[in-house]
């Protein structure tokens, strides 16, 4: 049986200023008809340029310098735009990261959907299908994907649906020529928790009832051991391995493989708290550094409705403690996070601080404050500012709040990069030179350049890949106990909060559903939500860890 | 949609309002004796005291203020002093000729500005691009005023296929009075002869007037249906297996249109003031004509009539293109 | 979770010796290589470029090389009037008797200072006025951008008409009244940018630092908006330039015998069409100079592209 999809050492170059990049180096890969293979890797690992190139949508100024893709027999390295349109939905399909962007702003759904299946009609010689069969037709492919109301859904526009449903709009997309491959590219990637749970259900499902070849590659492995039974690895253009999935998950062949999976946190592991106890030793002020007292956000709408982000939460932080904050988009957690600095000003209620009130501060007092509390965020491509030197980044803090010299300020800064493992010439270098987990640890530095007591972490590796998240997870655990810190830790990754977290907030739609030790939560939760959440957390988790 | 639609009135109304305030800043708060301003550089001292009191320009500001947008709600825009007539009738009989120049000048610029955009856009960096480039970029840096005497002489003087100014010739009679606009209003009275000498002579300042339209349109579309090709969206039409044609025609056009739809209207209000060159070159008998003789005559009154006249064409047309911008933008619809 | 830590990227003996400049700028150095080999592809930015720097090397030393440098301010030579090219004029010569050659030459200077100022005066409002508006938010932006929207509501060349003839007629008028007519554009470029700027983490990281307002707006703000506030000075020093050429072809800017350009031509329409070459080098001259203007600021408009700082 010839395979359906064959690449053969196909080698890819790009085109930039600074010469030409191997972006795809030698890759072989074979997908018969039924297999569900998932591609796993990195932010350029090569991955993504791997399956556009496949659907011929690769990047503009990108040259093959070797090998060959065919599809069924037939060689598609090199087709025309013409002989693209008999194959493009029809019998490869392929679906998208983020639903918003890929869907057209401008046109109803059901315009797109139709579209797409008159254009399939006419690529196979017939003439294009009446308004009302097709229309038809959509409504039957949106009803496939477990989509309500497909008449309604029909004449709505893509801004006026949620996340989960603009992605099952896509898979509908994908299907409506009835495609031999579907390939997905980080299908979960921008969606919630539950939401993504229910879309790799759907994919699964597909798979068995349309007898549905899948390719699917992500960052995330959990995602990918759910779907795929066929698995390959990628690091900086070329597959490191690749074999069926359990094998690679139980038995990893290849060092960075290794890497990889071992930096995945298990929801269901107790953490070694071997940090917190260090702690002990130094006989710090214990005592809560930071309490909130109903804290409230409420915003007013132009339309006059009041939206209540945050309502009447009220917390402790004792000193030393590391306290984790977890919820969906939505719950609120972010806009918590910024209240306790009072980057965003609370509606009512009080922040006590060291046991100063410092709801009332502003000016100069307000300022003085500053340097005790930092915040460190959760996109470190944004949080610099791209047209400083990270040597300025790093210095701001100390320019702002002191009066040293700037010789000491650069010794300083010089010390700082050091504390967070960063070479001293990086003081030179620009933020956009930097790797995401370089950024990160720029952002650290920057933090505690003031010498601060609380750091308040919102969702700090969330934009990160997955190995270097364990790296800095690691890292801020270290630099916890060696500098005395207190931290505050908002994330939506289950895993991770148990992981780190001594004390635990659940939150759901600003109000605290639960909380308590960490460890408690996890092994016995009370409410409905937090159960609810620890499951779909689980299943990806679970899989990702082979204990299903 | 209605609610955004009379939103959209008020803020129209209110922005009159506020052109009003400013031609009376202009008029009041500028140096010099606003008395002396309207009265004309040969009045006497006596007759600048009268029309002082007459006017009522020894009140307080506030008062004038409230005294003159009185005047300006009943329609009351002074009178000219060279023709003696008030300025708000010769600003009506000169303003179709001006709109009639508009209108087909726009017509060109957006029948020829946005195509040539769109093919621009997907033949980058190809002949046609290159081209297109250096023409839109000298489309808006050539002079109005230059580029007219170069094409009275190029087509008038030195081919004579076409007339060198004016809106009709001497002889000929206008057609029945419709709209004033004499190229409808001929083909109304089925008269066309006169429409097409009509045509002569429009066609000149009209090209002239949409050469920096054409450009910036050209300019503007052909920048935004790049950024558009480049978007998600059309990332994934093309993986779906539409056609070229209909992505490039369709989609990509649809969401180009937003910025050049403002660009339309911004070039609209250009071009309202760039028919005070282009008139004068081709004695076309305009507002912008009679704004620049006025001036020139010291007749302050008709200047501030015209200004008036054209904030509000201006206005009228931004409007229009925020309601348009709605009728695409199926987001902007809540707002 | 057991992680094995990535190994540090300098594993070898960090250097001690202090940097060369080459090595600390090398990031910014290698950014205007860049620049430099993108702007040179370019044909149409190249050839704004050369007519710009052309343009302001005429300006700069016009009058001493000028062959007739008493054309400037209509010296009467009534012998050689209204001459046409040759080679010893040659642009020809206009009613007085001068040589247009060099009225066209020594009228760059005046075209240069109407420009700087113009767009200079226009510039440092409209920039200002603008980040304040977009920072604060609230009634003090709606008061500026209601303000700036009124003066937008009147095309700008009728505007400055209406200004001009309060004033009078002549050059100072002209100019304050065409840079009344062009701040409110920089405000509205500023505000947009500073408000999609103050939404951006850094700010928000800036202020959790304890950074003031003025700071940010200084550090972080500012230097954000600057490349699009290039851009559009150098096509408005040309768009200035043809506004003043403008109004002084209807009779209000530059007053004869002045050698503005513009103002030439209101006076050479009236020996048309016999004596064409009084009307064409002026307007010539006029065109070159905002083509220049306008390609240039197209092709820094190109090279500072965010998404081609990628490349």
């Amino acid at each position: 049986m010839t395979a359906l999809l064959d690449i053969k050492d196909y080698r890819l170059d790009i085109g930039t200023f600074d010469g030409p990049v191997h972006v795809l180096k030698g890759i072989n890969l074979t997908v018969n008809r039924g297999d569900t293979l998932g591609i796993v890797g990195e932010s350029g690992s090569g991955k993504t340029v791997l399956v556009r190139s496949v659907l011929g949508i690769g990047p503009r100024n990108s040259k093959v310098v070797e090998g060959s893709i065919s599809f069924d027999g037939q060689d598609i390295t090199n087709l025309s735009e013409k002989d693209w349109t008999k194959i493009r939905g029809i019998r490869i399909s392929m679906i998208f990261q983020d639903p918003m962007t890929y869907l057209n702003p401008l046109f109803t759904i059901g315009r797109q959907i139709s579209d797409v299946i008159a254009a399939h009609e006419k690529a196979a010689g017939a003439g294009v299908s009446s308004k009302s069969a097709r229309r038809a037709r959509t409504e039957e492919l949106l009803d496939q994907v477990g989509l309500p109301n497909p008449a309604m859904l029909f004449s709505q526009y893509p801004h006026q649906l949620s996340g989960g449903m603009r992605q099952r709009i896509l898979i509908a997309m994908a299907l409506a020529g009835k495609p031999d491959i579907l390939i997905a590219d980080e299908p979960t990637t921008a969606l919630d928790v539950t939401v993504q749970a229910q879309v790799l259900d759907l994919i699964n499902s597909l798979v068995e009832k349309l007898n549905l070849t899948v390719i699917m590659i992500s960052h995330d492995i959990g995602a990918i051991a759910t779907v795929a039974k066929r698995c390959a690895v990628m690091y900086k253009g070329e597959i490191v391995e690749q074999g069926m999935t359990q094998d690679i998950l139980n038995r990893p062949q290849h060092e960075y493989t290794q890497r990889l999976l071992a930096a995945v946190p298990d929801i269901d592991v107790a953490p070694e708290k071997v940090a917190a106890e260090v702690s002990e030793a130094k006989p710090a002020k214990r005592g809560n550094l930071l309490e909130a007292i109903d804290l409230k956000k409420v915003y007013r709408s132009q339309s006059g409705a009041d939206f209540t982000a945050v309502n009447s939460i009220s917390l402790a932080v004792k000193t030393g403690e590391i306290f984790g904050v977890v919820g969906e988009s939505g719950s609120g957690k972010s806009t918590l996070a910024r209240m306790l600095m009072r980057l965003i000003e609370p509606t009512s209620g009080d922040i006590i601080f060291d046991g100063q009130n410092i709801s009332g501060l502003s000016g100069e007092p307000l300022r003085q404050m500053r340097r005790h509390m930092q915040f460190v965020f959760q996109n470190p491509h944004s949080a610099l500012n791209g047209r400083h030197t990270i040597g300025d980044a790093i210095g701001e803090p100390l320019r702002i709040q002191t009066n040293m010299s700037r010789r000491d300020i650069e010794a300083r800064a010089e010390a700082l990069l050091d504390i967070v493992q960063l070479p001293k010439m990086f003081k030179y270098r620009y933020p956009h030179e930097l790797s995401g987990g370089q950024k990160q640890r720029v952002c650290i530095a920057r933090a505690i350049a003031l010498n601060p007591r609380l750091l308040i972490l919102d969702e700090p590796t969330s934009a990160l890949d997955i190995s270097v998240q364990a790296q800095v997870l690691d890292f801020l655990q270290e630099l916890r106990s060696e500098l005395n810190l207190t931290y505050v830790f908002i994330s939506h990754n289950l895993a991770v909060i148990r992981q780190i977290c001594d004390h635990t907030i659940v939150m759901k739609r600003g109000e605290i559903v639960e909380q308590g030790d960490t460890e408690q939560i996890f092994l016995a939760p009370r409410e409905e939500y937090t159960k609810a959440l620890i499951e779909s957390g689980r299943k990806t988790s679970q899989a990702a860890n082979l204990q299903v | 949609m209605l609610t955004f639609a009379f939103r959209k009135l008020l803020t129209l109304v209110g922005t009159m309002i506020g052109i009003a305030a400013l031609t009376f800043l202009i008029t009041n708060v500028a140096p010099g004796d606003p008395a002396r301003l309207v009265a004309g550089p040969n009045a006497t001292e006596d007759m600048v005291a009268t029309i002082r009191t007459e006017y009522g320009l020894d009140k307080s500001l506030p008062e004038q203020f409230i005294v003159y947008m009185g005047e300006l709600v009943r329609g009351d825009l002074g009178t000219s002093i060279v023709t003696t007539r008030p300025v708000l009738e010769e600003v009506m009989r000169y303003a179709p000729a001006t709109l009639e120049l508009v209108f087909v000048a726009m017509f060109l610029g957006i029948v020829i500005g946005v195509p040539l955009g769109m093919l621009s856009a997907v033949y980058k960096d190809g002949p046609l691009d290159q081209i297109t480039r250096i023409f839109s970029i000298s489309g808006v840096a050539i002079p109005a005023f230059w580029f007219g005497i170069l094409l009275q002489l190029m087509f008038a003087v030195d081919l004579e296929w076409l007339p060198v100014s004016g809106r009709l010739p001497l002889v000929t009679r206008p057609p029945e009075f419709v709209t004033g606009l004499l190229l409808v209003d001929s083909l109304i009275s089925g008269n066309f002869a006169t429409f097409w000498v009509s045509l002569q002579h429009i066609i000149l300042p009209a090209i002239v007037l949409s050469f920096p339209c054409l450009a910036s349109i050209l300019r503007v579309n052909r920048a935004e249906m790049i950024e558009v090709l480049q978007s998600d969206y059309i990332v994934a039409a093309r993986a779906h297996g539409i056609s070229s044609f209909r992505i490039v025609a369709l989609y990509a056009l649809k969401n180009a249109m937003l910025p050049t739809l403002a660009m339309i209207g911004l070039r609209f209000g250009w071009m309202l003031g760039s028919t005070v060159l282009v008139e004068t070159v081709f004695d076309w008998p305009g507002i912008g004509l009679y704004a620049v003789s006025s001036a020139l005559s010291s007749d302050f009154k008709p200047v501030v009539g015209v200004t008036l006249m054209i904030g509000f064409f201006f206005i009228v047309a931004n409007t229009l293109v925020d309601l348009a911008y709605a009728w695409i933008d199926p987001r902007l619809r809540k707002a | 979770m057991t992680a094995t830590p990535m190994t540090p990227i300098d594993t070898s003996v960090e250097d001690t010796r202090p940097l060369t400049f080459r090595e600390r700028h090398a990031s910014q150095i290698r950014q205007w290589r860049l620049y430099a080999h993108m702007f040179r592809k370019s044909f149409s930015s190249m050839l704004g470029l050369s007519l710009v720097v052309l343009f302001l090397v005429l300006a700069a030393i016009g009058p001493l090389i000028v062959p007739y440098p008493e054309a400037a301010s209509g010296a009467i030579n009534m012998s050689a009037k209204l001459q046409p090219p040759s080679s010893t004029y040659w642009f020809g010569t206009d009613e007085m008797g001068a040589d247009i050659f060099s009225r066209v030459i020594i009228g760059a200077r005046t075209s240069l200072w109407i420009g700087v100022v113009i767009t200079g005066i226009a510039a440092i409002v409209g920039i200002t006025l603008g980040i304040i508006a977009g920072y604060r938010g609230g009634w003090v932006r709606a008061v500026i951008m209601r303000f700036t929207e009124l003066f937008l509501a009147v095309p700008g060349l009728a505007l400055a008409l209406a200004i001009v003839a309060a004033l009078g007629p002549g050059i100072t008028n002209c100019v304050l009244a065409l840079a009344i007519v062009w701040w409110p554009g920089y405000v509205r470029l500023v505000e947009a940018k500073t408000l999609s700027i103050k939404e951006e983490l850094f700010i928000e990281s800036a202020r959790s630092i304890g950074a003031k307002t003025p700071w940010i707006l200084w550090h972080h703000i500012l230097p954000n908006c600057m490349s699009p506030i290039i851009v559009k000075m150098s096509m408005d020093m040309g768009m200035a330039i043809l506004s003043a050429a403008s109004l002084g072809f209807i009779g209000l800017g530059a007053q004869p015998p002045s050698p503005e350009w513009g103002s030439m031509i209101s006076v050479a329409r009236t020996y048309m069409p016999d004596w064409w070459w009084y009307s064409l080098f002026p307007g010539a001259a006029i065109f070159l100079t905002v083509l220049g203007f306008n390609l240039l600021g197209d092709g820094l408009r190109d090279i500072l592209d965010p998404r081609s700082r990628d490349r």
